[in-house]
């Protein structure tokens, strides 16, 4: 049997399984919205995957999970691997793309910028205490239009004249837009507008100091959105590439990781017929309080963490 | 009336033991350790602080209630090169507003330059004091300070290599409720001497060329380990060698003065820039040119002076190719955020050392 390798990416807004072979060839892939149930995505997730995988011809040896929610998609799944999100973009996109400079990533609630030298990553930025400038916004503002947030693209990209929209603040954004469409601007300008407002968010906040060199990647979900990526390429005046995987490229340095890595443990696909669910407790031995998060998997507790000193260490 | 006062300042690093030492061996006050701080400090602070002040004055508003709580009837506050300079007089306004009954001691009020100034400040926590032997006190209680600064800085230069794990930790746990008791110079220097020997004797494992970090930044959150969720702790379990210049014995005991450090750093910035900017520059370059993996700088949001220094760090950065993370902390308690940008912080440094 050929060995192959499961990488897991939940994200606040969406949840992305890949399973690759030993030459990173995906044989199995799947997107899902997490819709606040982090555990319920991983197992709709994982019964997806196995449907698109052919269980006679590969096992799966090694886990690695990624994304927000790591730790408890790890838990669960039992991963061999559990690693941060930029990591994961990182060693996923420079596999993928060795002569990449400059990676933008743009997902749900967070954007990032990793920086890459000679397949290395050399310096990287995420955005801090704000969400604005990430998918977050873009889909507040598909609501506020009535249309749906895929569509924002091909909308955008009709527009001539996009209307200058704030860009320093989701709030501000928020009212300068409202004033602009009432004012009488059309909605592709305004959703031109919009894609622009991202764009230079994101270079302002999380790009603010790198030197952004081609080649450029663009990945996370709102790289699907064509409206941003033309209004990338029209500002920092080069081409940028958009990977079909791009938004996978998280699972993909999961599972490349956990490939690497030598830990192995052959993945059990019933775990999508057990019963997991999580229960926070408060520590209480002072006054810190820290609240600690127990998962339990048919009723036993399998891990728990959250405690911040040797006094919640010993939780039972 | 009771003239003995109950004397306690709000929680700041690891250094209230030698506050407390030099209240207790160098006045007729006694002093009073409110807890460490801990999430609740954080949220009376908060709850009391206006809402985009930085973080230090809601902790340090926080530890105050908690002093008082503990039988404080005196409170000891700071003066300070930057904003911090004004939280005093705030701080105990609200503290009023909110019906405790205690005494202030705002040194900014007595900070003028001038000795005699200096001495109303010692007075008014004890008049009857005597001055030599307040002194005296002065002198050994910034020793102190300086016994704490040189074992926090061996602490985390190596606690990340030990074979066995915890026991950096417990000599450092001793060492500190050491100084927390000593009541004269000897006990001082034998608790001293003592975390010296049982540090060096701890069996390290430490690779020729460790990855080495450097922590800079504002100086209430980049010392306390509470403020900044522990980030020297972390950063030491992946197994770093962390190095952190700003402390009390280099930037106030052993400073070698805005101007002669302004001088060293004159191609990077033109002016002074504030409390504790030049000397970040100054260090920010003496790390990348002795070939550290990278450098995190550390600021609580809103922080003025911090950010004047980040431009001058991204130049630092390009010239010198080193990477550098930025963090800025507010009242959040949750270190998930932080944990993914340290663990990929690491990675990068690690995995970059290794290519290069």
């Amino acid at each position: 049997m050929e060995h192959a390798y499961l990488g897991i990416d939940v994200g606040s807004i969406s949840t992305k399984g890949v399973i690759i072979d030993k030459d990173n060839r995906i044989l199995s892939s799947e997107y899902r919205w997490t819709e606040g149930d982090p555990i319920g995505a991983v197992k709709e997730l994982v019964r997806s995957l196995e449907a698109g995988f052919d269980k006679e011809k590969y096992k799966i040896v090694a886990t690695g999970t990624t994304g927000s929610a790591r730790k408890l998609a790890g838990t669960i799944v039992g991963a061999t691997m559990v690693k941060n999100e930029i990591t994961a973009h990182a060693v996923g996109t420079t596999t993928f793309y060795p002569e990449v400079r400059t990676i933008l990533e743009i997902g749900g609630q967070d954007s990032k910028i990793i920086l890459v030298e000679n397949g290395v990553a050399v310096d990287y930025a995420m955005n801090t205490l704000c969400a604005a400038g990430t998918g977050a916004f873009l889909s507040s503002q598909a609501k506020r239009l009535g249309i749906e947030v895929e569509e924002i693209g091909d909308i955008a990209l009709r527009s001539k004249h996009p209307t200058p929209i704030a860009a320093r603040c989701t709030v501000f954004a928020e009212s300068d837009l409202v004033h602009k469409i009432q004012n009488g601007h059309s909605r592709e300008d305004i959703i031109a507008g919009v894609c622009n407002a991202v764009v230079a968010n994101y270079l302002n906040n999380v790009g603010k100091g790198k030197k952004i060199e081609s080649p450029i990647v663009f990945q996370g979900g709102v790289s699907k959105n064509t409206g941003v990526v033309a209004a990338f390429e029209r500002t920092l005046g080069c081409k940028v590439i958009v990977d079909e995987n791009g938004h996978l490229m998280g699972a993909l340095g999961a599972a490349i990781l956990a490939k690497k890595s030598g830990n192995r443990n052959e993945f059990d696909f019933s775990m999508e017929e057990m019963e997991f669910h999580t229960r926070e407790v408060t520590c209480g031995r002072c006054t810190n309080n820290c609240e600690i998060i127990c998962v339990y998997r048919n009723g036993q507790m399998i891990d728990f963490w959250g405690n911040r000193c040797e006094r919640g260490a010993n939780f039972k | 009336m009771d003239l003995h006062r109950k004397i306690s300042f709000p929680r700041i690093a690891r250094y209230n033991c030698a506050i407390k030492y030099i209240i207790e061996m160098g006045t007729g006050a006694s002093y009073i350790m409110q807890p460490e701080m801990t999430k609740r400090t954080m949220e009376i602070g908060t709850k009391y602080s206006p809402d985009y002040v930085c973080t230090p004055f809601k902790s340090s508003l926080g530890s105050m209630i908690e002093a008082l709580e503990a039988g404080a009837d005196t409170i000891l506050m700071t003066n300070g090169l930057c904003r911090l300079g004004y939280y005093g007089e705030l701080q105990e306004q609200i503290l009023r507003d909110l019906g405790y009954r205690f005494d202030f001691i705002n040194l900014s009020e007595y900070v003028t330059g001038k000795l005699k100034d200096y001495l109303k400040a010692v007075k008014r926590i004890d008049p009857k004091v005597k001055l030599p032997r307040f002194l005296l006190a002065l002198k050994d209680g910034l020793k102190m300070g300086e016994y704490v600064d040189n074992i926090t800085e061996e602490y985390y230069k190596n606690c990340g290599f030990e074979v066995t794990k915890g026991e950096y930790k417990k000599a450092f746990r001793q060492f500190l409720s050491k100084m927390e008791t000593a009541r004269s110079r000897g006990e001082m220097d034998a608790g001293y001497q003592a975390a010296l020997q049982t540090m060096g004797q701890i069996p390290v494992d430490k690779p020729e060329k460790p990855l080495q970090v450097g922590i800079l930044g504002e100086f209430f959150t980049v010392m306390d380990a509470f403020s900044n969720l522990d980030l020297e702790q972390h950063l030491a379990d992946m197994g770093v060698e962390v190095h952190r210049w700003m402390n009390v014995k280099n930037r106030m005991l052993h400073y070698s003065g805005e101007k002669n450090l302004n001088i060293k750093i004159r191609d990077l910035c033109s002016y002074e820039m504030g409390p504790t900017s030049t000397a970040n520059i100054w260090c920010a370059r003496e790390y990348a040119e002795q070939g550290f993996d990278g450098l995190i700088h550390v600021k609580s949001a809103g922080c003025t002076p911090e950010i004047d220094v980040m431009p001058v760090l991204q130049n630092i950065s390009a010239d010198y190719k080193i990477p550098v993370l930025y963090l800025t902390y507010d009242s959040q308690t949750s270190d998930v955020g932080l944990m993914t940008r340290l663990e990929a912080f690491y990675d990068m440094i690690r995995m970059r050392k290794r290519v290069l």
